[in-house]
């Protein structure tokens, strides 16, 4: 029947023409996602592909503030500053956080963090993520990929490069001063599985110092970067850093380095903004802080949000009885009351009355006793020091998500870092040193009533000052080690190891413990000791 | 008529074959017995066929008992009544790509029909076959037209999918659930399924590769009969509230506070209100569905239903209602050589979702009235700061949450496939069968509350303004199937052999407008997934020698687009063999032993369900518009590449399976015992990757193994049959051991999470453990047996509490699950229950343990506490969340349904009747487990099952009383 026929020959083609394999590639849908080889097509690109490995410090992911490239912790607390100030300053004197039952908070603030602690782990991962992004970016910008795609500006990506070689050094600076120790990874290994070998200590010090002076070469000159981005002034700063850190690091002093790297920073025209806490404001990258910020890490209520940075600091100094978020810019509640200041540095502001007048206290006691009983977030005294409201009294562009920016490295340290490498015996002039530490002095009292003489400038005196100057801006646990004190018993306060008079702590705890996935995962790396 | 005597003497034969109600069946099988001769009946029921003196005709249908006639030369009109197989399984069986005789299965299939299903409050179909078959779980969650978990053997992965493939009329469906639709059988009509095929082991589902590795649950429909048939059924019933938390009073609770804050005191007010109460109610709901069956203009035969089921939810403004109609053609063309299935379905899902309010109806202060007048949010009170602002960290009124909450969808979904099942002319023994479905959801909702909600957004001066947001999202899945199949009989042996191939595509689409009213939230955003495509190629012979020992195989290859182009191929085998034993002579007229068979199976499958689509590319993500950077004064939009795993590949499951079926004691007691091992290897697991090797510091990678092992039971049992009365049982039991054998690097994954502090995990995944165990700390206790609060065992002895002192402390899955069903017919009188047992699940107790401690009555606003507190007397939240104290054993007995119904009969027509029945569904529930219901269940966004165990208050489940009429005309 002609009709079979027909029917027969439909059916047969229906079977051979959906033979379709090709169907198996397909396309990318979602418009923000890109493949690599498609993307970089012109110097903008590789502009933005720079961006992002900046937006690390501040962003948990690219899509959304809830979200995380990053697994293992929640997105906020994974966020890269928030982990930095959770491994700096939570775990010393300065702070104490309400909820311990939040993951790896109680490990962290008590000091007695172990192998498993979830919070070790956002900042490992999130800091070898930023060396990771570093490397691809070297990887994309090689001459034969830039010949290749028709890429002119050279010069320009010279510098990109130069920047992200910077960034990469930061984050194993990070790594080294908490870890001790990290992965070895550069742009010649493609993107896997591979596991890196591991770089010591004394390594770290040498990739860091080698990549920052490599990359010092093509970036512009002292302050004259963007704001927000590596200049020579940025490379400097950390370059003193580590240098002051030598001996902790490498057990080889550097301290005439260091002093001599400071006075570069120094003398590359940055200036103090005259009030304060400006630094510490919403509009801190106009407001003339801008100037002493050596290296910020932008925040913004409208287009950088993120659960980390300046967000988790306001939000959570706002005070669980005062319902102070309006006078910070954020809600009326904030978070709940999250963080509170332990006893001990309280008193570097309350004992003498002398700081009453100190534009620096910016503390509430008020209706607050100053001992501590941990989920009572109304014990203790509380801090306004970082603010989403603008120094003219206006607010942050939203109320959850701030605007200000995180002050990673000062002047105002700087300033303190010369005076201590003088003492410590790196050179330079006493005189300098004190007029230094007066000029902050001046700057945080209005005049010249709390400046110091030459004979109460001593390493005793500057390991406070640096409290008082620099708190909660994640130096304190590096200074403290630096001078002593933060294992044994030198120095002991609230919960510190525990109880809540704290006691002393093993020397083995100045360095954090490798995360356990971490060393799972690369065979290579070790465990630290006593862990 | 009668030919002239010779030694091959032909005859036509002819007759009509109907069923035991009068009424001609259609497509019945008529085969002639050691010969390559046969027919089917055509919509009136009638055949014709030549045959010689001395042949026998077989008559075979699904669902009806087998007829052979011998042709002794006189009678050539040979009429048959087909008797439904009441007691017996069914002659064929629906297998993958076809059907099977049920003695050639080798595999581990269990087949339900209609008379087998649930009776009751039916709304979504997966609740027709819960506790009928062993090794399927269906745990269903609360909420009116709320998915299943459902899970065959327990499923065989971890972060990929877990849920079998469901295939309904050859269209597998997506495991994607539309976004404002409930689940993804929510809008299929339970009325229209005929029967559930579920394909349990490897053997039986390898013939869908890729995606059978859970197993397959084949789903077919009604489809079009001859004469005419009408049926309503009406249903009407109410739910109640059978259990709530118990938490403390407004008079307990004002005296907890004057012992431990008496500085709170003033805050309390002076109701006493029991906020669980308020925001239930006793919700009402009713099932309307017309269905028709007949030949259109006297030649097509068709099947029309229509549906509406209008379902209220416990929690107040919480419906489901659904508009369905379904039309099934089934016309025979070219003298029955082209079959043709068309079965074209509309349904409409309006939806309005009630928020999770449990949580704060638990924590609210007792003291304070559902309404205040002095309140400026919509007249409910709220916790207010000294300005009058509503303030935040506290409880929201839950009441006003759920009345002032409008979170509304509707979805259309047009589903439905074309079957074509053309018989060569030239060869009759060769069939091709082509089927094209098509499956398309478009839904969209909107999520709006008015200005007066305290959970509006907050706007400049932190006054509230609302909330405003919508999204819309269409899914389409399309598929082509075409295979031939070739049949033929070769003296003692049998030969059924099919090959083919098949397309499959899903494609994504959804928009979301985010928070509108919130100038900072993310812009308006449209998201297309990366579409899915599989494609396989399959073959299966199915041998039988003297039908008695049958020898099964298939292979399939398939292929899908998530994976590189190197590793996109996988060979998927599969090996079986029955043999009948009760065929053999020294048993063939054993009365004691009917029927008597041994299975044995192996096979391997693939799964590939994972979220990723695309890993193994290079790929860069762009900054959305809320996640840039800034570079002096310029906001500019940053790039960063996405983790990348160029050889991502397949899971394979590897299983066998061996069984027996046997009916005893003339037919009395029938049953199958199955016992399996599966192993899955190459997990695709989000595990960690070396900091710094790649994009992020995890992602899918094919690493890890579980093994599971378990045997089934199924009895059937007719403790009665005579004339008018009739009793049948039906028991079935699965014990299964699951143990995850290798894991990535050795390392504990945490899952799990909890409510009660920022990212808390309260399980694990740990080689030599069930997947998703508890991992907890082991509580400390005094002389008297009461908990020390924070006191735990240090049990690597250390000295110091810690992570490394967690240890696997129970399991949310059972280790035995059990259901019993009893039927039984008295003269016109019909009463039925059906009874599930789960022994061995554990259920993490958070409501308990974030809530019932003295502390929490201190903070920003006073929390009402459960009651256990008072037994604990525990102070401090975090002290005691991790601890053992709260895993409970939640092995749990529940009757499920009981219906009693009358039928009247005696009408004009004989096949008419009348049936009123009443029943009552979730009876009771008998269990150590001091929460609200043992059986939870938690879903993610996407109604997918995130897990069992872990109780963070559910939706209840609710007592339903029930009202029915069904009318057969």
């Amino acid at each position: 029947m002609k009709y079979t026929h027909y029917i027969v020959i439909f059916l047969v083609s229906a079977f051979l023409f959906t033979s379709c394999e090709s169907d198996l590639d397909v396309e990318l849908q979602d418009p923000n996602i890109t493949l690599a080889d498609d993307i970089f097509v012109s110097v903008e690109a590789y502009e933005q592909s720079l961006a992002g490995i900046y937006a690390n410090l501040a962003l948990s992911s690219l899509t959304d503030p809830g979200s995380s490239n990053i697994g293992g912790l929640d997105p906020g607390t994974g966020q890269y500053m928030r982990g930095l100030f959770n491994l700096q300053n939570l775990a010393t004197d300065e702070v104490i956080f309400t909820f311990e039952n939040d993951l790896g908070i109680r490990g962290v603030q008590r000091n007695s963090a172990s192998p498993e602690n979830v919070l070790l782990r956002g900042v490992f991962s999130r800091g070898m993520f930023s060396v990771a992004l570093a490397n691809e970016f070297l990887r994309q910008s090689t001459d034969e990929l830039l010949e290749s795609r028709g890429i002119g500006s050279r010069d320009t990506i010279q510098t990109y490069r130069a920047e992200a070689k910077a960034l990469k050094a930061l984050s194993y600076y990070h790594l080294m001063d908490l870890f001790g120790k990290a992965p070895f990874y550069d742009e010649t290994t493609p993107p896997g599985f591979t596991q890196g070998p591991e770089l010591s200590r004394t390594e770290l010090f040498d990739l860091v110092e080698s990549l920052l002076l490599e990359a010092r070469e093509d970036l512009p000159a002292g302050n004259s970067g963007e704001y927000g981005r590596m200049d020579q002034g940025v490379v400097d700063m950390i370059l003193a850093k580590i240098y002051l850190n030598a001996e902790v690091y490498t057990g080889t002093p550097r301290y005439a380095e260091a002093l001599a790297k400071t006075e570069d920073v120094i003398n590359s025209g940055y200036t103090l903004v005259d009030n304060y806490q400006n630094n510490f404001l919403a509009d801190n990258a106009t407001n003339g802080a801008q100037n002493e910020i050596i290296f910020p890490v932008v925040n913004d209520g409208q287009t950088v949000q993120n659960f980390g940075g300046t967000t988790i600091l306001i939000q959570g100094q706002v005070g669980a009885q005062e319902q102070n978020g309006e006078d910070l810019g954020v809600n009326p509640g904030g978070f709940g009351g999250l963080f509170r200041l332990r006893p001990q540095f309280s008193e570097k502001f309350t004992l003498n009355p002398l700081f009453d007048n100190d534009s620096r206290n910016l503390i509430i006691t008020e209706d607050r006793p100053i001992d501590l009983d941990i989920p009572d977030p109304n014990t203790g005294y509380i801090t306004t020091k970082y603010s989403n409201r603008t120094s003219t009294g206006g607010f942050g562009s939203d109320r959850t998500f701030t605007d200000t920016d995180f002050p990673m490295f000062r002047l105002a340290d700087a300033y303190l870092m010369y005076a201590e490498a003088h003492l410590r015996g790196g050179g330079g002039d006493l005189n300098t040193a004190v007029d230094y530490v007066n000029a902050l002095r001046e700057r945080a009292f209005g005049d010249t009533s709390g400046n110091i003489t030459s004979a109460q400038l001593n390493l005793d005196f500057l390991i406070d000052e640096r409290s008082r100057e620099l708190y909660w801006e994640s130096h304190r646990r590096q200074d403290l080690i630096r001078f002593g004190l933060y294992t044994g018993n030198q120095y002991v306060w609230a919960f510190k190891g525990g109880p809540s008079t704290g006691t002393s702590i093993d020397n083995f705890r100045a360095l954090y413990p490798i995360p356990t996935a971490s060393l799972a995962t690369n065979q290579n790396l070790t465990q630290n000791p006593g862990y | 008529m009668l030919t002239p005597l010779s030694i091959f003497a032909q005859s036509t034969i002819s007759g009509t074959v109907v069923d035991n109600n009068g009424m001609p069946i259609p497509g019945v099988n008529i085969s002639v017995k050691n010969t390559t001769k046969g027919t089917t009946t055509d919509f009136d029921g009638n055949y014709s066929i030549v045959l010689e003196d001395g042949e026998t005709l077989s008559f075979s249908y699904v669902g009806y008992r087998t007829q052979n006639i011998t042709f002794n030369g006189n009678n050539t009109s040979i009429d048959v009544t087909m008797v439904e197989d009441a007691e017996a399984l069914s002659e064929v069986v629906v297998v993958g790509y076809g059907d099977q005789t049920v003695k050639s299965i080798s595999g581990s299939v269990a087949s339900v029909t209609e008379k087998d299903f649930n009776k009751g409050n039916i709304v979504t179909s997966e609740s027709l076959i819960q506790g009928r078959v062993p090794g399927l779980s269906v745990t269903k969650g609360g909420g009116p037209g709320s998915g299943s978990e459902i899970r065959i053997r327990g499923g065989s992965s971890f972060n990929a999918s877990n849920a079998p493939l469901i295939v309904l009329d050859g269209l597998p469906l997506s495991n994607e659930t539309a976004d404002g639709t409930r689940s993804i059988l929510s809008s299929i009509n339970p009325n229209d399924i005929e029967s559930f095929s579920v394909l349990k082991d490897a053997s039986a589902a390898a013939i869908y590769g890729i995606r059978g590795s859970n197993g397959v649950i084949i789903i077919n429909t009604k489809k079009g009969r001859g004469d005419l048939n009408v049926t309503l059924d009406v249903q009407q019933n109410v739910t109640t509230i059978d259990n709530t938390v118990d938490v403390l009073s407004a008079s307990q609770f004002r005296s907890l506070v004057r012992e431990n804050f008496p500085g709170r005191l003033a805050e309390l007010g002076n109701a006493n209100t029991n906020w669980q109460d308020e925001i239930y109610r006793n919700a009402k709901s009713s099932d309307i569905n017309l269905s028709l069956r007949g030949a259109l203009f006297g030649e097509l035969p068709a099947r029309l239903s229509l549906n509406r089921s209008d379902q209220q939810g416990l929690r107040r403004t919480s419906k489901f209602d659904r508009t369905t109609a379904s039309l099934s053609l089934n016309p025979r063309l070219f003298d029955n050589h082209l079959k043709v299935g068309l079965n074209a379905n509309y349904s409409n899902e309006d939806n309005r979702f009630a928020d999770g309010v449990e949580g704060n109806a638990i924590t609210f202060d007792p003291t304070q009235p559902v309404r205040d007048p002095s309140s400026p949010y919509g007249g409910f009170f709220e916790f207010r700061d000294d300005d009058g602002s509503a303030s935040s960290n506290v409880p929201k009124n839950p009441v006003a949450q759920l009345l002032q909450t409008r979170n509304v969808s509707n979805s259309d979904r047009v589903y439905g496939n074309l079957n074509l099942d053309y018989k060569f002319h030239f060869l009759p023994e060769l069939r091709l069968v082509t089927n094209a479905g098509l499956d398309r959801t478009e839904s969209g909702g909107s999520l709006t509350r008015p200005s007066t909600s305290a959970l509006g957004v907050n706007a400049e001066e932190g006054e509230f303004i609302g909330n405003e947001s919508r999204y819309s999202n269409t899914l389409t899945n399309s598929s082509l199937d075409s295979y031939f199949v070739y049949e033929n009989e070769f003296n003692d042996f049998g030969l059924k052999a099919t090959a083919g191939y098949s397309y499959q595509k899903f494609e994504q689409k959804s928009f979301n407008t985010n928070e509108l009213l919130d100038p900072n939230a993310q812009d308006p955003r449209t998201i297309i997934e990366d579409d899915v495509v599989l494609i396989g190629y399959f073959a299966r012979t199915n041998l039988s020698f003297r039908d008695k020992y049958f020898l099964n195989a298939s292979i399939r290859r398939d292929g899908v687009s998530k994976f590189n182009p190197d590793n996109r191929f996988e060979y998927f085998p599969s090996f079986s063999g029955a043999w009948q034993i009760s065929e053999e002579d020294f048993l063939a007229d054993s009365n004691l032993i009917n029927s008597l068979k041994v299975r044995a199976g192996w096979g391997q499958l693939g799964q590939q369900d994972v979220p990723s689509t695309s890993d193994y590319l290079r790929r860069y993500q762009t900054g959305l518009s809320n996640q840039q950077y800034r570079f002096g004064t310029n906001t500019i939009i940053p790039f960063q590449p996405i983790y990348t795993n160029p050889d991502i590949s397949w899971e394979i499951l590897t299983e066998i399976n061996l069984g027996v079926d046997f009916e005893l004691f003339n037919r009395r007691l029938s049953g199958s015992v199955d016992v399996f091992e599966r192993t899955a290897d190459d997990l695709l697991s989000d595990v960690p990757v070396s900091d710094g090797a790649n994009f992020s510091n995890q992602g899918f990678q094919n690493i890890g193994e579980f093994v599971s092992k378990g045997v089934e039971v199924n009895l059937d049992y007719n403790v009665f049959r005579q004339d008018d009365f009739n009793w049948n049982v039906n028991y079935n039991f699965t014990a299964i051991d699951r143990e995850i054998t290798n894991l990535a690097f050795d390392q504990d994954i945490l899952v799990g999470g909890i409510s009660g502090g920022t990212g808390n995990f309260i399980q694990v995944q740990r080689e030599g453990q069930w997947p998703n165990s508890f991992f907890t700390y082991a509580q400390l206790y005094d002389e008297s047996g009461r908990p020390i609060e924070g006191a735990y065992a240090d049990l690597n002895g250390d000295n110091t509490i810690d992570e490394r002192d967690r240890y696997v402390s129970g399991n949310g899955q059972a280790d035995v699950l059990m259901g019993f069903q009893s039927n039984l017919t008295y003269k016109n009188f019909d009463f039925n229950f059906n009874l599930r047992a789960s022994i061995g699940n554990d259920v993490y107790n958070n409501v308990n343990s974030s809530r019932a401690q003295l502390g929490n009555l201190d903070l920003v606003a006073p929390n009402n506490l459960p009651t256990q507190v008072l037994e604990t007397n525990f102070e401090s939240t975090p002290d005691v969340i991790l601890s053992d104290f709260y895993v409970e054993d939640a092995s749990f007995i529940r009757m499920d349904n009981i219906t009693l119904g009358y039928t009247l009969r005696g009408f004009d027509r004989e096949s008419t009747s009348l049936r009123f029945w009443m029943g009552l569904q979730n009876a009771f529930v008998i269990t150590d487990y001091s929460g609200v219901d043992p059986e939870v269940v938690n879903f993610d966004l996407e109604g997918n099952s995130t897990g069992l165990g872990i109780d963070n208050t559910i939706y209840p489940r609710g007592r339903t009383y029930l009202l029915g009429i069904n009318y057969n005309f």
